[in-house]
């Protein structure tokens, strides 16, 4: 007994001198805010007090974000979203090498939600997304952009499960779980969301687990398309589905050191960091940011995916290998700048750079 | 009972090796000798808990009990220890009592000193009948007092029951007090097998008596 | 870590339907695989520790190899098995809590039979010994066996399910951390951690040790009421 009562003692000091810890030594951006009141204890407070009482001051302390949109809207910045179904009949094989036939996939259930994603409802509902939220619109509709007006199914017991894979920035965005609630009130059907960057996804898919994707990489759609491992289905063109896109924002520190901002396009910037050698936040995560940023820097400096490629730049290039949002974090912390998509970015920003 | 002619050998080195014993029914024979001469190989291998180097059964068809000089307390109550050997409480209680160790009923045998531990084991095993019970040292952690009563019960159980008992000891006066015959091993060789005052007294083998001459018999 | 624990605070009081479901996943993922680790590994464990058989020697360092094998690569060889393209792909498998659950058990197991092996190959010779002298069955001297077991069936416990609700690599590469499915807190940790939101993270990483600790606790209490 006397054990337990230790240990319960031992969790409430760690919790308690957390707290004091937190509100002894005010973070540094907050030293001249006569605004750092005092939080009442707010720890030793009963649980039910401390809730009202935090609502003024939480940002009191919070980091103010120096890191800034420094180009945008350059048409090599542009970023495609592409839906494409998984194609039943794709030369799938397993680890070894050896043909497999029978992958079973929902063909049905990729068709209905593309439909429906194409379909106006759907795209509307894209096309508004966040303006609420950010002021901003986060994606854009894409001229001549497929539009479906096929009756969507019913999900049966076969073709409720649709799986999507996916890459992060969609998902973190918000906008998937905005939309797919919707579609799965409406019509029944459950949409299983795996959500990787684009490489991983796109090998997911590969593997026969996933019955279409959403990706932004064109290159990498295309091999996958050239691979067999897509198909069109009925009412549609092609089967690369490219409807939607925003802009990548070359991003970075205020002051913008290597003068970003002034530059003629995004290849001239990139090539500005480089020369100066500022530093660099790079996702080097094989996903769809990490690919386009590949293609931006000057063709001399041979920087690819390949580790060996950036060994002689690793005192400004930081291949991170992570997620947008850790990366932004990073990039902030270390006055660097970094290439993101605009709907990361400006979550990021709403939320003082503490991201969730 | 007749036990078989045997050999044990270890590493090459043989341990033991003994021609065909007799071991009386409802007497106590007590084997005795020098450390290292084979005594507890020997009763492990009587007891089947070791094989001879034929692996056959030295005494077959008998039930035998045996005692290990350190007996494992069993994660439970004395009590319950000991009538996990047949369920007679009322036995198990007088045993207990003439050990000494009724107040000790409830307590988790875990929990027992070397001498009590020894007492509840001993306890334990004579709560059934075995046609040869072999006990190895069964009072070396007791003191005086409890090595007596050990002692008594030994007896009474092996009047009372008509069984043999084969006792092995390094007390020379424990096997006068006890001992109807006694077996002298010395380097795993029998060296002298009669009545306990007869061997006691006259030892034939010049070996014997300078084993009892160093004990001061 | 002020601003987590009033946002760890924050979300248990709120009771988030998707940090329950996170909750009652890690829950259903964990103690399903403890359980059946320590059903499949007891025996084991106890029969290795127990008995002498030629091979026991090569099965103990197998053992040991499994003890040391990475979560990842045990997830990575289940998700290549239970692939669209992997043999086992009829079974529609992956991304389910069934197979978080198998790879965690895969994992957890050996962990089991290590902790039992040692002790029972400890105790058993001793405990035989004496049960052989009382002329005792097999069957009750592997009861007594089991009975001397039991406090360290709880300590073998104790790790395992330390280990199945701490593990990351294998259920994330099984499970897909697919949101309402099979998201469990650690994987969630991650998903946050990528994501940039690490406040968010070390909050649930607040509430998955606080959860750890009361397990701990509960398991504790009924282990030292056994020792008794």
């Amino acid at each position: 007994m006397k054990k337990i009562v230790s240990l319960l003692l031992a969790m409430i000091m760690i919790f308690a001198l957390a707290a004091c810890g937190q509100s002894a030594a005010p973070a540094p951006a907050a030293t001249e805010a006569p605004a750092a009141v005092e939080e009442p204890a707010a720890e030793s407070a009963p649980v039910e007090e401390a809730a009202p009482a935090e609502e003024p001051a939480p940002e009191a302390d919070a980091l103010v974000v120096d890191t800034c949109i420094l180009m945008e809207a350059d048409d090599a910045m542009i970023n495609n979203y592409s839906l494409l179904a998984v194609n039943p009949d794709a030369p799938f094989v397993d680890a070894d090498g050896n043909a497999v036939a029978d992958v079973e996939l929902n063909t049905v259930g990729a068709a209905a939600l593309i439909n429906w994603l194409l379909s106006e409802e759907g795209q509307n509902l894209a096309a508004n997304y966040g303006f609420e939220e950010y002021g901003e619109y986060l994606f854009y509709l894409k001229d001549g952009r497929p539009v479906s007006t096929a009756e969507i199914p019913e999900a049966t017991e076969e073709t409720k499960h649709i799986r999507l894979s996916t890459t992060t920035s969609v998902n973190d965005s918000g906008l998937l779980g905005y939309l797919l609630p919707i579609f799965e009130e409406k019509y029944g059907y459950e949409v299983e969301v795996y959500s990787a960057g684009t490489g991983k996804s796109i090998a997911n898919a590969k593997m026969g687990n996933a019955d279409l994707i959403l990706v932004h990489s064109k290159k990498q759609e295309e091999a996958f398309i050239a691979d067999g491992f897509s198909y069109v289905i009925d009412g549609m063109e092609t089967e690369r589905l490219n409807w939607m896109y925003n802009y990548f924002v070359l991003c970075g520190p205020s002051a913008d050191p290597a003068g970003v901002k002034d530059a003629a396009d995004v290849k001239a910037a990139f090539k500005a960091i480089a020369d100066g050698k500022y530093t660099f936040i790079s996702r080097g995560d094989g996903s769809g940011t990490h690919t386009k940023e590949l293609s931006l820097w000057p063709e001399e400096l041979g920087i690819t995916a390949e580790a060996e490629s950036f060994q002689d730049y690793t005192d400004w290039y930081v291949s991170a290998n992570t997620g947008m949002g850790a990366c932004l974090v990073m990039a902030e912390e270390m006055g660097a700048y970094i290439l993101t998509d605009k709907a990361t970015f400006l979550t990021f920003v709403a939320n003082d750079g503490v991201m969730g | 009972m007749k036990t078989t002619a045997f050999t044990k050998t270890y590493n090459k080195r043989v341990v033991l090796n003994l021609p065909e014993l007799e071991l009386p029914k409802g007497q106590i024979t007590a084997v005795i000798g020098p450390n290292g001469s084979g005594k507890s190989t020997f009763a492990k291998i009587l007891a089947g808990i070791e094989r001879a180097d034929d692996r056959r059964p030295v005494l077959s068809g008998v039930s035998v009990g045996y005692l290990p000089q350190k007996s494992f307390p069993f994660r439970m109550s004395t009590e319950k220890n000991i009538l996990q050997n047949g369920n007679d409480p009322a036995c198990a209680s007088a045993l207990m009592k003439a050990l000494g160790i009724e107040a000790l009923a409830g307590q988790s045998a875990k929990k027992l000193s070397g001498g009590e531990t020894a007492r509840m084991a001993l306890c334990r095993i004579l709560m059934r009948r075995y046609a040869l019970l072999i006990l190895d040292e069964p009072t070396a952690a007791m003191d005086m007092e409890s090595t007596l009563a050990a002692e008594e019960c030994i007896r009474r159980y092996c009047d009372e029951t008509g069984c043999g008992v084969l006792l092995i000891t390094h007390s020379i006066s424990q096997a006068k007090r006890l001992a109807d015959q006694i077996i002298v091993l010395h380097e795993g060789k029998l060296i002298e097998q009669g009545d306990t005052e007869r061997v006691l007294a006259s030892p034939r083998e010049e070996q014997t008596r300078r084993f009892l001459e160093f004990f001061g018999v | 870590m002020g601003s987590s624990i009033r946002k760890a605070i924050e979300l248990i009081l709120s009771a988030d339907p998707e940090l329950l479901n996170i909750l009652s996943t890690t829950a259903k993922v964990c103690l399903t695989s403890s359980i059946l680790a320590l059903v499949l590994g007891v025996p084991i464990g106890i029969l290795l520790g127990a008995e002498r058989f030629p091979g026991r020697k090569v099965l103990l360092v197998l053992n040991r190899t499994l003890i040391g094998m990475p979560p990842v690569v045990c997830g990575l060889l289940f998700y290549m098995l239970f692939s669209g393209v992997g043999p086992f792909r009829h079974l529609h498998w992956l991304f389910t809590v069934k197979l978080m659950i198998l790879a965690q058990v895969v994992l957890i197991t050996p962990i089991i039979v290590g902790v039992m092996e040692t002790f029972v190959a400890d105790t058993a010779p001793a405990l035989r010994e004496t049960t052989r002298g009382l002329g005792f069955g097999r069957l009750k001297e592997y009861r007594l066996l089991m009975n001397e077991c039991l406090y360290s069936i709880f300590s073998a416990y104790l790790l395992s399910f330390a280990r199945a609700i701490a593990e990351v690599g294998a259920v994330a590469m099984v499970g897909g951390a697919i949101a309402w499915k099979t998201n469990v807190m650690t994987t969630a940790i991650m998903m946050y951690t990528n994501r940039g939101s690490f406040t968010l993270g070390i909050a649930l990483g607040l509430i998955l040790l606080t959860l750890s600790l009361l397990v701990n606790i509960v398991l504790s209490v009924m282990q030292g009421r056994l020792s008794r």
